[in-house]
């Protein structure tokens, strides 16, 4: 997680400014629980943004939409799917391809074969041998 | 006789049988390899295109583009979620429960759930619109793949849904209001909107919910606060006095009544209502001592936008 001196020290200054000026309203998310935005939280907020970007890009999304797309993620959203990616389940499609299948096939017969309740490949040794 | 399996679903089918058929008329598209979310997201739209004044944010394409993880070949819940609120939509996730699922229904509200198709081990991650529910044949009406409404045994979709959780969301235009809505869970998807910048879909939503909640004090702090940070002075000033002809000693709302007063030259009127505030909590405490300050330096009037 790499964030330039630079960035860290606009980050603050921003976030310092913004306190300067708002800090008298009680906000929305206070009143639904949601703490106040410290600048250390902003800048892990930032930080998070940066690697779903980054996560993004290494998984073939379009780099000039990777910055649409973080954008209409709330905070939690964004820190939750740069920790979690690669656990999140990925609504796809309708249903298996045939040769998906075929491929699940040859898996649950090797399995069998090897459990030594099938005996459908030559190459295959079962452990109850 | 009742066979007892370890795969039998954990959220057992509706008991009761007050529900009755439903069905909505949301428009079909063609499935897509690996843009299930981005379809479900434009069949829904559609079904609020035709019958209230929303238009879409976003074209299919656009859709396709916000939602699809090329290396994963789908999509995640929470871009599903991103990608419909970009499009105008507001967010409300389901109960995990048919309860709520038959009550978003028995409104005509299409409910966008995940299934996984095939079992945990290896799974077949989906989503689908759910249209409607016939309670005579006892099958759950959903745009699964290829078939328009397809009739889907109860106790299969129940096996397929219970695998995600019963994950599903119902995704409204912000004048709506989802029918299994609880205040508190529809502010926080209403605020999401104001969270991303869509500030006056927000005060839409906020509005919509006051209109089944009058006098819900989060909700109304939360259109007061989204008055004032879209310079709607006036609007906000009138809700924070709302609040308080409700609850005359609501802190947050005497602090940011006083804040606007301080801003509009009324500074006594403004230190008035801070002296009202009672509270032993220290965060709004100092709060408090933040805005009394700021009115004994002197506030600088509003920038008018």
């Amino acid at each position: 997680m790499k964030v330039s001196k630079l960035l860290l020290s606009f980050v603050l200054s921003v976030s310092l400014f913004t306190q300067v000026l708002s800090a008298q309203i009680a906000s929305t998310g206070a009143v639904l629980g949601q703490s106040a935005v410290s600048s250390k939280k902003k800048l892990a907020q930032i930080i998070s943004r940066e690697d779903v970007t980054k996560k993004f890009q290494e998984l073939g999304v379009d780099s000039k939409m990777v910055e649409a797309r973080v954008a209409s993620m709330t905070d939690e959203e964004a820190s939750k799917v740069a920790h979690q990616i690669d656990t999140l389940p990925a609504g796809a499609d309708a249903g298996m391809s045939i040769v998906g299948a075929v491929v699940f096939i040859f898996l649950v017969l090797l399995i069998t074969d090897i459990l030594g309740v099938t005996k459908v490949f030559n190459f295959t040794k079962s452990v109850r041998n | 006789m009742i066979i007892s399996s370890g795969c039998a679903p954990k959220n057992p089918l509706p008991s009761n049988n007050s529900y009755s058929s439903y069905k909505t008329d949301v428009p079909f598209i063609t499935p897509r390899s690996e843009l299930c979310a981005s379809t479900s997201i434009e069949m829904v739209s559609s079904y609020w295109q035709i019958l209230t004044p929303y238009v879409p944010r976003l074209s299919l394409s656009e859709l396709d583009e916000r939602t699809l993880i090329p290396a994963k070949g789908g999509t995640v819940q929470i871009e599903l979620i991103a990608a419909a609120r970009a499009d105008g939509l507001l967010v409300y996730p389901l109960e995990p429960t048919f309860d709520a699922l038959f009550s978003e229904l028995s409104a005509h509200h299409p409910v966008i759930v995940l299934v996984n198709r095939s079992y945990s081990w290896y799974p077949l991650w989906h989503y689908a619109p759910v249209t409607g529910y016939d309670v005579k044949a006892q099958t759950i009406l959903m745009h699964f793949s290829d078939i328009p409404n397809e009739a889907v045994p109860i106790e299969t979709f129940a096996a397929l849904w219970e695998r995600s959780g019963n994950w599903g969301v119902v995704l409204l235009p912000p004048g709506q209001l989802p029918e299994s809505a609880t205040a508190e869970k529809f502010l926080r998807s209403a605020y999401d909107l104001e969270k991303i910048g869509m500030t006056n879909e927000a005060i839409t939503a906020y509005k919509s919910a006051l209109s089944r909640w009058a006098d819900d004090i989060p909700t109304l702090i939360a259109l007061g606060n989204a008055y004032y940070n879209s310079h709607q002075i006036t609007e906000a000033e009138q809700i924070y006095r709302k609040i308080l002809l409700i609850d005359s000693k609501h802190p947050f709302a005497l602090n940011n009544l006083a804040d606007i007063l301080c801003h509009t030259n009324k500074s006594d009127e403004a230190l008035k209502l801070l002296d009202q505030v009672v509270t032993d909590n220290i965060k709004i405490h100092a709060l408090i001592e933040a805005t009394r300050k700021e009115i004994h330096s002197g506030c600088t009037p509003f920038i008018k936008k």
